[in-house]
């Protein structure tokens, strides 16, 4: 018995000097920024998520070496490590990261505007306009409003959209999304919530669907509605040429651009 | 029939797709070679720390370090050795990504061997020992001439296996963003949101590789068996 004993005292004290270690390494100074605006970004590298229109950006720029990372968070973790120099993403979710992690900074230097669409099967017109519709009549009975006003703006409390029970199901309609963009869509105490999820309900309210979410990666989304496995792809996607002639769009409900996120000076 | 001509050509030829197929498989290739050397030379070196004393009891310190590796290594996925290695131990380094590469997947490599080849030790017959002995050889002597040699032999299969498996696992790479074969199919299937031809394409590279390697590993098999039948 006293011989295990004495084994694991060793055993912890060699992880102790190890974790000790490491911690120092952790504490080293991270190289100072140099991008200041875009034009800075050439030549540098640039972190984005595989397969967003950030990642698409950063292609184009000159020199530039891309990284495409399979979450945006472990692009920022890469960008305050002093691992890459610049990170291209969504505007609201940039705002996310740099409130979360200090030392981050967004520079004022924006990419054009967007829109973010609900992706559906091509083919599929019929759930396609029922879909569009119901985001004309939530527009304009000011649901989407305040939805938005819940998760962006000056003072959001995070509240998720109520579910009306009264409300019939006849059928269920399944999302596909990446938790991984807050606000649209990010992981809660074990739920998927976010701006995505409240209008996905809120529209469901309208047509009697049940909504199932199915968490994936990104870049499996639009092959997810493609394939069958889900029925719309809701995750801040925003309308390009390629995803276009993959599926199709209804309107867009909201607007974001892609921004620049550095470390602060 | 053209429809499927057309999915070829953008997965592959539009915008030199492939590229991103050959970079990746380089890059794998890469790592994987040195990954094998640094697990072969790692873990023969702790194999013969843990079968020495296992047999003579010395080396005490040496072996109480190599069981607390072994346990952590392989107690771990090497998934997250990868992210620990790239997040944690690296942190605020810009480190070359395929140089963390080599080292997650070869030290974790160098614990299955160091097992591997210690069983391979550990099943050569005492006698064997006792007569190197009795020839007047010491034990360093008797280790490399007359058990390592017949060890390796019988370990062979296990250790092709073990080069296999470290081939697949470098797929987890993507994770720190680095460019190999598995990667590459994603970046191609990122930007063409077609899933079956990159994946399919990828699936096939991996295997040829594989079934490459099990020939190379069954043709020395065969030649180190020769010695038996004299």
């Amino acid at each position: 018995m006293k011989g295990r004993d004495f084994t694991m005292k060793k055993i912890l004290s060699v992880l102790s000097v190890g974790v000790i270690f490491a911690a120092c390494l952790t504490g080293c100074g991270t190289p100072k920024n140099t991008v200041h605006n875009a034009n800075d970004l050439e030549g540098k590298i640039i972190g984005t998520q595989l397969g967003t229109t950030g990642y698409i950006f950063a292609q184009d720029v000159k020199d530039a070496k891309v990284e495409g990372y399979n979450k945006g968070a472990d692009a920022v973790q890469a960008l305050k490590q002093g691992k890459i120099d610049a990170v291209i993403i969504d505007s609201e979710p940039a705002n996310e990261f740099v409130k979360k992690n200090k030392g981050l900074q967004i520079l004022p230097d924006a990419f054009a505007e967007e829109e973010y669409s609900i992706a559906y099967k091509k083919g599929n017109d019929e759930l396609g306009e029922k879909i569009d519709k119901a985001l004309t009549d939530l527009k304009a009975d000011g649901t989407i409003g305040r939805i938005m006003k819940h998760w962006i703006g000056s003072n959001p409390d995070q509240r998720s959209y109520k579910i009306d029970e009264k409300i019939e199901r006849t059928g269920v309609l399944t999302m596909a999304t990446n938790a991984e963009f807050p606000p649209y869509e990010s992981m809660d105490n074990g739920q998927i919530v976010g701006i995505d999820v409240d209008i996905m309900n809120a529209i469901c309210d309208e047509l009697g669907y049940a909504l199932k979410i199915d968490n994936m990666e990104f870049d499996s989304i639009i092959a997810a509605v493609n394939s069958g496995k889900a029925d719309v792809g809701v995750a801040g996607m925003s309308v390009t040429p390629e995803r276009e002639e993959n599926v199709s769009f209804t309107q867009g409900y909201a607007v974001s651009k892609q921004v620049i996120i550095v470390r602060a000076d | 029939m053209s429809e499927f001509m057309d999915k070829l050509h953008s997965t592959f030829v539009e915008g030199d797709r492939w590229k991103y197929l050959t970079n990746g498989l380089k890059n794998t290739l890469i790592i994987t070679f040195f990954a094998v050397i640094l697990g072969m030379v790692l873990g023969f070196l702790i194999a013969i720390v843990r079968s020495s004393h296992d047999k003579t009891g010395k080396m005490k310190i040496l072996n109480f370090f190599a069981k607390i590796y072994l346990t952590v290594i392989r107690g771990t996925p090497v998934m997250v050795q990868l992210l620990i290695i790239y997040y944690v131990i690296f942190a605020s380094v810009r480190i070359d990504k395929m140089f963390v590469g080599i080292l997650a997947f070869g030290l974790n490599s160098a614990a299955y061997v160091a097992e591997i080849v210690r069983s391979g030790i550990m099943s050569i017959d005492n006698g064997q020992f006792e007569a190197g002995a009795s020839l007047g050889l010491n034990y360093r002597k008797t280790m490399f001439y007359i058990i390592m040699p017949q060890a390796f032999k019988n370990v062979l299969p296990a250790l092709g296996n073990e080069c296999i498996v470290l081939l697949k696992e470098t797929s987890v790479a993507g994770y720190i963003a680095l460019e190999d074969l598995t990667k590459g199919g994603d970046i191609i299937r990122s930007v063409t949101y077609e899933a079956f031809l990159p994946l399919i394409a990828v699936a096939l590279i991996y295997l040829v590789i594989v079934m490459f390697m099990t020939y190379l590993v069954s043709r020395l098999e065969r030649r180190l068996a020769k010695s038996d039948r004299g």
